[in-house]
């Protein structure tokens, strides 16, 4: 049973289609970003700060990947919504590493969805060679608009996954305090590091790291005065 | 032409629409090019379905940028040049455009935003951060977007001159530094935000794992923080469950 009500559920989709949409297909505003997604997915379920918190980890793993063109890469947005659904209304952060594994874990075949999304583009492409050849415009639209619901599709069936998932880790039997820890020190570490290694993998050798290491002086001494 | 330049315009944000591994952003590119190819089809119908057919073959770039090569092989439609010519043009723009694309958004304003936003979080400006970040990035995305199919339908084949003229590879050089600085002051700061109420052993625990993450990922790129945690979250729920 989804012990969340029905509005909720339902805007949850919503924001969960919306988002898969957002990645690649239309309108690419960035709102498929985790650490947006985690904020509304939060602020629709009625605890913004742990969308906040969801949101922000799962977006340290994002910085890691980035989504060029034929790159494969994971899909954080119906993931992170999952994710939220798992830790929401819970005290302090018992289910927080716990529901960001099982956002990875959602964001990977999110991933492998797309790329058959894609394959399922190039079938539909391959169907219509011929009034493509021809210059036929309503071949074309209608192969964009069959792209597009595809990737509704994609996106209400990912969403309808990551909340009834979200719900069955939140309802499962409590794991023992040792794992919950451990689950969270994984998920913090790991997506710090993923965050850090995208950012030196990025900034070469060039001037871009030197200012990655003049930022992160700052960011140190930002964290020792605030401390 | 201004309606039509809007309207390919506004299919722009579409433009990925049916991305597939045979013609990539192709037919993307020619649904946003058909408005721009109306005119044409009233005055020369079989001229517009030779055109129609281009505007849709393989293209690949950007796809903020892909409006300059919008505009330029639609105003190349229409001053005459040879078709061989407008493909090998938008074949051409292919290179440049995503090269310049990519660095100036995906891994220059985009990281440099988020990594603003990821700091304001930890100062406790969660809202204003975010609504700053999908403002100031989509202001800027749209504000190239519209000049890129503007230049390019002005320019037609002359493109390529515009584009090397133009502001972009000053902006991609500074866009790169500006995400590393951003980036280097937000992954100590977020870090702190997010181990503040743990307690001690769960904080020294999580910086150890990113410490041994960053060292596999620098000897093995491979293993990613992604593939790390779900190893080692794999193995910790194994325990648990065993132990149970």
């Amino acid at each position: 049973m989804i012990d969340m009500p029905v509005e909720v559920v339902v805007a949850l989709l919503g924001w969960g289609t919306l988002v898969g949409l957002d990645l690649v297909s239309l309108p690419q505003i960035m709102i498929s970003r985790p650490i947006v997604v985690g904020a509304v997915a939060g602020w629709l379920s009625g605890d913004p700060a742990t969308g906040v918190t969801v949101g922000v980890i799962m977006e340290l793993f994002a910085l890691e990947s980035v989504a060029i063109g034929a790159a494969r890469y994971p899909d954080y947005g119906a993931a992170t919504v999952g994710a939220v659904v798992a830790s929401t209304g819970i005290e302090g952060h018992g289910l927080t590493g716990i529901a960001v594994v099982l956002g990875l874990v959602l964001a990977s075949v999110g991933g492998w969805t797309l790329n058959r999304l894609r394959h399922a583009n190039a079938t539909a492409v391959r169907r219509r060679e011929a009034s493509l050849r021809a210059g036929d415009p309503l071949a074309v639209e209608a192969l964009q608009y069959g792209g597009l619901l595809r990737d509704v599709a994609r996106s209400v069936t990912l969403s309808v996954v990551a909340i009834l998932s979200g719900v069955a880790v939140r309802t499962a039997p409590a794991l023992p305090d040792w794992a919950a820890s451990g689950l969270l020190m994984v998920v913090i570490g790991g997506g710090l590091a993923g965050a850090a290694s995208g950012a030196i993998r990025s900034a070469g050798r060039g001037r871009r790291l030197r200012w990655l290491g003049v930022g992160a002086l700052l960011g140190v001494l930002l964290l020792v005065l605030r401390s | 032409m201004k309606a039509p330049l809007w309207r390919a315009f506004l299919r722009l944000f579409s433009v990925q629409g049916a991305w597939n591994y045979e013609r990539m952003l192709g037919i993307g590119m020619g649904y946003a090019a058909l408005p721009l190819l109306q005119k044409m089809r009233q005055q020369d119908p079989a001229g517009y379905r030779e055109a129609v057919a281009r505007q849709a073959e393989f293209f690949n770039a950007q796809p903020y940028l892909a409006g300059l090569a919008l505009g330029a092989t639609t105003r190349a439609e229409y001053q005459g040049v040879p078709g061989e010519k407008i493909l090998r043009l938008r074949t051409a723009l292919c290179g440049p455009l995503g090269a310049l694309g990519d660095q100036l958004f995906w891994t220059g304003i985009l990281p440099a935003l988020v990594s603003t936003a990821l700091v304001m979080v930890a100062f406790g400006l969660a809202g204003a951060g975010l609504l700053g970040f999908l403002v100031v990035f989509n202001g800027i995305r749209v504000a190239v977007e519209w000049w890129g199919l503007r230049a390019g339908w002005a320019s037609g084949l002359e493109v390529s001159q515009v584009l090397h003229k133009s502001w972009l590879p000053k902006a991609v050089a500074l866009a790169g530094p500006a995400a590393g600085f951003a980036m280097g002051v937000a992954l100590p700061v977020i870090g702190g935000w997010l181990v503040a109420d743990l307690d001690r052993v769960v904080m020294a625990g999580a910086l150890g794992a990113a410490g041994i993450a960053v060292v596999m990922a620098r000897v093995n790129p491979r293993v990613t923080g992604l593939r790390f945690t779900l190893v080692v979250a794999t193995v910790i729920l194994l325990s648990a469950w065993v132990g149970a």
